[in-house]
């Protein structure tokens, strides 16, 4: 299994802060300098109030689970199943996927607090989403 | 000015549908093409347009030019967005020949799906941009991962189970069981056998996944004018439209408000019913596009035969079987039948407008045929006379 790459991003020039703040262990999203709106995934321009000019905000990591799957037919030798793939809606609104880490006998919930940790992989650092255990389960 | 009933399919071909075709897919395009013509009582020389759909396949309008000697292909035109491209194929050509850019326009779709390049598998490596670039290195890689994120929060926000996902492919394959053209003919499945299938990615197993196919389709289409003097028996287009929703991606607009409603397929009937000036209760048979058992339920709230979330009751009741209020995929659809990202839909639409379909429908007047779903898409109405 390792020694198929997984994928990783090809920044362009757009991309390239936010997946370097990722290689930095930080979630960043653009936020509008006119309208203050949050915006993801990355794109140059506010959708809310047509401006360019933003700025970055780093996520403080924590969201809540708002889907999710449990792979379990393996599709890329990079990927060794079962696993589970989060769609986490951030405290800052935007919604991100990573996949979950849990206990061996950890199971996933929508609704599930969860917050952003950190793995390293050749070409780039990703997020991964453990159990929240501070914010305990709604 | 509007496009009602201003063209019509004329004619349709259809090879059979395997899981190996043993021949080329230009050479499927080329027989259905052929055997369309033929069917509208038209020659290749006739064609002066030709749309194609975008992605997964590899022969272009130049190619059915040269094989055919096309004389004066003057209208070409590629669609995008997979699976939501097919009725937008007929959308497009409804277009052309409403404003005098072509008069006899072909569209297809040929894939060896099944033996050559499986949709449903990932080995992409290496960088990716784009939309995929937030899914793909997460191991959110195919097809059924990304619609298993839609379908998961479905169940949780209504309150239902996957037994509700089953009964869309009991379904499906019960009218592909009678379908000799069918690649699960005399394949019926039970909810039990759905529910003991294995699991892809939750909350999808395997029997609510589309098969892979080889095979090809076609379809002719003309003014409603040239239509009348032609041999074959027309299915007149009352309506044919594209739709798009807010912060669209490819299968994974995950940003949306409800990720349990499908916005693509909501602005398509929107303007269908529009243009059509019908609504759902006026739809005598429904060919929705079925890669994936959940989408099927969200597609039947989008274009009204169901409030939200209550799709399943329309199954539990029996309203989507032959006899039933609005008959449901009479082929067996891409569950059943076989998987020609939503062409197969097309002809089986026009079938039972023509009256020749083998799950022949009684006294069907309109036809509702949509295409892909996640994704930007189009759908048409078809009407057995033009009103």
């Amino acid at each position: 299994m390792g020694d198929v790459a997984r994928p990783y991003p090809r920044p362009d020039r757009d991309t390239t802060p936010f997946w370097e703040a990722q290689n930095r262990h930080e979630l960043v999203f653009q936020r509008c300098k006119q309208c203050e709106a949050v915006r993801y995934p990355v794109g140059p321009l506010c959708p809310r109030c047509r401006s360019f000019d933003f700025d970055w905000v780093v996520s403080g990591g924590r969201g809540t689970v708002h889907s999710y799957t449990v792979v379990h037919h393996q599709a890329h030798p990079a990927f060794p199943v079962p696993y589970t793939v989060v769609l986490a809606e951030m405290d800052e609104g935007p919604r991100v996927i990573a996949q979950l880490r849990t206990p061996p006998d950890g199971r996933c919930e929508i609704g599930m607090p969860v917050r952003v940790e950190w793995e390293d992989h050749p070409h780039q650092s990703l997020p991964v989403f453990v159990p929240d255990e501070d914010r305990g389960s709604t | 000015m509007t496009i009602r009933n201003k063209a019509a399919i004329v004619g349709i071909g259809q090879t059979e549908f395997s899981k190996d075709s043993g021949r080329s897919t230009l050479r499927m395009a080329l027989e259905v093409v052929l055997e369309a013509l033929g069917d509208a009582g038209l020659k290749p020389q006739d064609v002066d347009g030709v749309v194609k759909m975008g992605a997964n396949d590899d022969i272009f309008e130049i190619d059915l030019l040269r094989s055919l000697d096309l004389p004066n292909l003057r209208f070409f035109n590629e669609v995008p967005h997979g699976g939501g491209a097919a009725c937008g194929t007929i959308a497009m050509a409804v277009a052309a020949v409403a404003a005098g850019m072509a008069d006899v326009v072909v569209t297809f779709r040929s894939l060896n799906e099944r033996s050559e390049r499986r949709f449903g598998q990932s080995s992409a490596g290496g960088a990716v941009g784009g939309w995929m670039q937030y899914n793909l290195p997460h191991g959110l890689v195919t097809p059924a991962q990304w619609i298993a994120i839609f379908a998961q929060r479905y169940l949780y926000e209504y309150g239902w189970t996957t037994e509700e996902l089953g009964r869309v492919a009991v379904l499906c394959r019960k009218h592909a069981a009678t379908n000799p053209h069918a690649m699960m003919y005399g394949r019926p499945i039970t909810l039990e056998e759905h529910q003991s299938s294995r699991w892809i990615a939750e909350p999808l197993r395997l029997l609510d996944c589309t098969l892979d196919t080889d095979g090809a389709c076609a379809a002719v289409v003309v003014s409603a004018d040239k239509a009348k003097r032609l041999k074959g028996k027309s299915a007149y287009i009352a309506a044919a439209a594209q739709g798009t929703g807010r912060r669209a991606e490819m299968m994974t607009s995950y940003q949306r408000a409800s990720l349990c409603r499908l916005e693509e397929a909501e602005a398509t009937a929107k303007e269908l019913y529009r243009i059509a000036e019908l609504g759902p209760t006026d739809i005598d048979v429904a060919e929705l596009y079925d890669h994936f058992t959940p989408m099927v339920l969200m597609a039947l709230e989008a274009y009204g035969f169901a409030p939200p979330g209550k799709a399943p009751e329309l199954l539990g009741e029996g309203r989507l079987e032959l006899d039933g209020d609005t008959p449901l995929n009479t082929h067996g659809g891409h569950l059943g039948e076989g998987y020609l990202h939503g062409f197969g839909h097309i002809v089986e639409g026009v079938r039972q407008i023509r009256g020749t379909a083998v799950n022949q429908v009684r006294e069907v007047r309109t036809c509702l045929v949509t295409s892909g779903t996640a994704v930007p898409t189009s759908g048409v109405i078809l009407s057995k006379e033009p009103y």
